[in-house]
């Protein structure tokens, strides 16, 4: 988003005239890193946000850049014809389900090929601008420069919109997620370190209206977290979520630490995708609930222990709830949580197979790779899979804004690594 | 300190159930010392280990939960899961201590933790719980999800003059069952009763701080001594609902000192086989129930199959629907239904 923001800054020039800090783009040979600094007049701190990409991971195209790409070209004019083919098959006779099917398609198809033809229809207005713009009377002249600016404008936003509707939206996106956290190495210090993460989540869940109900939650002695999980939902939090996932670096002098020494410590965070109730039903197979069995029950046992544990038996995933003092509430919780595991064994297999290519890694691959660096002593998190530093540690701890921007930029690289997968190219290739 | 312990101690253990059980057994129990009260300042967790030694010391059931349930509650949490983290390494005030000490000392006279907290969750509610009335068990947590299920199903004969439908519990104790049903069920009304005057007190003092007191009514009746009032005050209803005493006579003498020696023995005597006040229940409910009006009760594992042959021979108009099991895979709950008699024109709804 930061970067997106920046280059768009370079084009609209009106507005940079009344910024003091003209931002400077820098292009060096072998490295394409680009240095953006600006002051937001708006805010007073300064924040800087330098995307250094090494030489593996590609650059973030612009939306100028791929529209001049002709695979992307060839592509829509696939679209295009698939389209055309899908409504003159329909008037033809067919059985009724390749019918159906051709029905269906062409209505998905539909909006891309809207907005293709209006970006059509806008490129030739702009076209007819500059034959405007060469003409004599002046106020002619003034009207083709403003009619040229909407009209670019347009072509921008149908040129995104397109973009975006190539995008397939996968069947998981939609769906609501439990969040698992795990301290990894690094003893009591990485214990801690999960408990800021947890509550980093917490905070982000609230930044972005969704619900947080912690299903699991396991300290340590001195007030960190083992692990604890958490029932994220709300609109669109797998899809943001879902970037989260991976084992996260902390660098810094430990509270625990006597003699001042730096340590590094991880955590892992894991993010299941949890079916919303239309789509999944009770898990199938047969289940094992709590194991205890105390003579009769009922009347003759007064006992507190209300924690549910359920072994799925077909699959052995278990999931456990002790948070709250109703049995009903317990076992309510740890079938969420049970869903959620299978579910997500169950996507397993469909998304390893799409995402074995990429930079982001969604699903049990991405499980272990080290994907972000949290850095006390400099002050910055590292996102390892699209080169971004932010700076400002303790702010991005809070779970807002600057959390929020990273995760749109991964959003962003993410979503055009399926572009360049759908178009049919590696990525090595420029434009 | 060492007096304000014992006097702790045996609050819980003045005589209450049935004359003559109680007296210096109890008293006798409650001198077990506490641990002396610490001189400086210690931590909740520290307060926690402390006790959780000392109840295992003293051969207290369930320890850990105990001390884990008590820490919580003091600190306004209800589980020790959901506190705040770093509240536990937090340095408890005098206060605090002391009152942790005051309740963990009822906790050592083998006091239930629902009594020592005077409180207790079932299902979505948090009810208060007062020695001698039954606390709830999680089986019973069960009985209300099926019995919900069922009523949402089915339309229902429809009672009273505003439609709504009507409910009867017999034997409400803290009133978890019926003011359970009437969270869930806006347009549910429902009647309580029970043969303990405590446990009518306790049901009306929960439906009060729930704000459900006025879908509610509760009587102090013994459905076994006075079944015409509970006919007449009842009646018609399209539920009947009871988790009523089930233990075996023979049963009662091997229950855990929490069960014996705090809760109402009446809640929980079934007479020799159990099924005193079952039986008692599906002899009236014909009366009471509109026609197709279902009861629902909780039972013993060994009961279905009696209660389905007893049925079967002695009360014609009530036809055994099924057997439901508990989350252990026991055989625990009953459901029957009153088939359409011809008899009583004023309970005729169809």
């Amino acid at each position: 988003m930061a970067y997106r923001r920046a280059v768009s800054l370079l084009l609209r020039r009106s507005e940079c005239v009344s910024n003091p800090c003209t931002p400077r783009l820098l292009k060096s040979s072998n490295i394409s890193s680009q240095t953006l600094r600006f002051h937001d007049h708006c805010i007073r701190t300064t924040r800087s946000v330098h995307t250094c990409t090494p030489l593996m991971v590609a650059r973030l195209l612009s939306v100028d850049e791929l529209f001049a790409k002709r695979s992307l070209q060839e592509y829509l004019k696939k679209m295009e014809t698939e389209y055309d083919e899908c409504l003159r098959e329909t008037e033809e006779q067919s059985n009724e389900d390749e019918l159906r099917a051709r029905r269906i398609r062409a209505s998905l198809l539909a909006p891309l090929i809207h907005s293709i033809r209006e970006l059509n229809t806008k490129q030739k207005d702009f076209a007819e601008t500059e034959t405007l713009l060469k003409d004599e009377d002046p106020a002619l002249r003034e009207l083709a420069e403003l009619e040229r600016e909407s009209c670019l404008q347009h072509i921008r936003d149908l040129s995104q919109k397109i973009l975006d509707l190539l995008i397939p939206e996968e069947e998981a996106d939609l769906s609501d997620l439990v969040l698992e956290v795990t301290a990894g190495i690094g003893g009591q210090e990485a214990m801690l370190f999960s408990a800021e993460m947890f509550d980093m989540y917490q905070g982000y869940a609230q930044h972005q209206g969704w619900s947080f109900d912690i299903l699991e939650h396991t300290t340590s002695e001195i007030g960190g977290l083992r692990h604890a999980s958490a029932s994220i939902s709300g609109p669109q939090s797998y899809k943001r979520m879902k970037f989260e996932a991976g084992v996260h670096r902390v660098q810094r002098v430990p509270k625990t630490e006597k003699q001042g020494r730096m340590h590094t410590s991880t955590m892992t965070v894991a993010v299941l995708p949890q079916p919303t109730e239309i789509f999944h039903d009770q898990p199938e197979g047969p289940e094992d609930r709590n194991e205890e069995s105390k003579g009769a029950g009922g009347q003759h046992v007064n006992t507190t222990d209300s924690a549910v544990r359920i072994v799925h038996l077909p699959t052995g995933v278990v999931a456990e709830c002790q948070q709250e003092r109703s049995q009903l509430k317990n076992r309510e919780k740890a079938m969420k949580a049970l869903r959620a595991k299978l579910y997500s064994m169950k996507l397993e297999e469909e998304t390893s197979k799409r995402y074995n290519q990429r930079k982001i890694q969604i699903g049990t691959k991405g499980r272990s790779e080290k994907i972000r660096t949290y850095n006390f002593a400099q002050d910055r998190v590292t996102d390892h899979r699209i080169g971004m530093t932010v700076h400002d540690v303790k702010n991005f701890l809070l779970g807002e804004d600057l959390l929020d921007e990273m995760n749109s930029s991964l959003q962003e690289f993410s979503n055009q690594e399926t572009l360049i997968e759908l178009l049919g190219e590696n990525d090595q290739e420029g434009s | 300190m060492w007096r304000t312990s014992l006097r702790a101690g045996c609050r819980g253990c003045r005589g209450f159930g049935p004359k003559g059980i109680w007296g210096s057994h109890a008293v006798r129990r409650c001198s077990a010392p506490a641990p002396a009260l610490p001189a400086g300042r210690i931590t909740a967790r520290q307060a926690v280990d402390v006790w959780k030694r000392h109840f295992e010391e003293r051969g207290v059931t369930e320890p850990d939960n105990s001390s884990h349930y008590i820490i919580a509650h003091l600190l306004g949490a209800k589980t020790i899961e959901s506190l705040e983290h770093g509240k536990l390494t937090e340095f408890l005030s005098r206060e605090k201590t002391e009152q942790m000490w005051q309740l963990c000392t009822r906790r050592l006279s083998r006091m239930p933790v629902q009594y020592v907290i005077e409180e207790w969750d079932f299902r979505d509610l948090t009810l208060k719980m007062r020695p001698p009335v039954f606390i709830p068990r999680p089986e019973t947590e069960e009985l209300v999800e099926l019995m919900l299920t069922d009523l949402e199903m089915e339309p229902g004969a429809k009672v009273g003059a505003d439609g709504q439908r009507t409910c009867l519990e017999v034997g409400c104790g803290s009133g978890a069952i019926s003011l359970s049903l009437l969270n869930s069920m806006p347009q549910l009304k429902s009647i309580a009763v029970d043969q303990s005057q405590d446990a009518v007190d306790l049901t009306r003092e929960n439906a009060l701080r729930l704000g459900l007191q006025d879908r509610l009514q509760v009587y102090c009746i013994d459905v076994l001594k006075d079944a015409e009032t509970v006919v007449s005050l009842c009646s018609p209803v399209s539920a009947l609902v009871s988790n009523p005493p089930y233990l075996f006579s023979e049963d009662m003498t091997s229950l855990e000192p929490e069960i014996f020696r705090f809760e109402d023995h009446a809640a929980l005597d079934g007479g020799k086989d159990g099924l005193k006040v079952i039986k008692q229940i599906l002899t009236v409910a014909p009366q009471i129930l509109t026609n197709h009006g279902r009861v629902y009760l909780e039972v013993d594992p060994r009961h279905p199959p009696l209660i389905r042959q007893w049925v079967e021979a002695n009360v014609e108009e009530m036809h055994y629907v099924e057997t439901r099991h508990d989350i252990n895979g026991r055989p625990r709950f009953c459901i029957l239904q009153k088939k359409k008699s011809n008899k009583d024109h004023r309970l005729d709804q169809d």
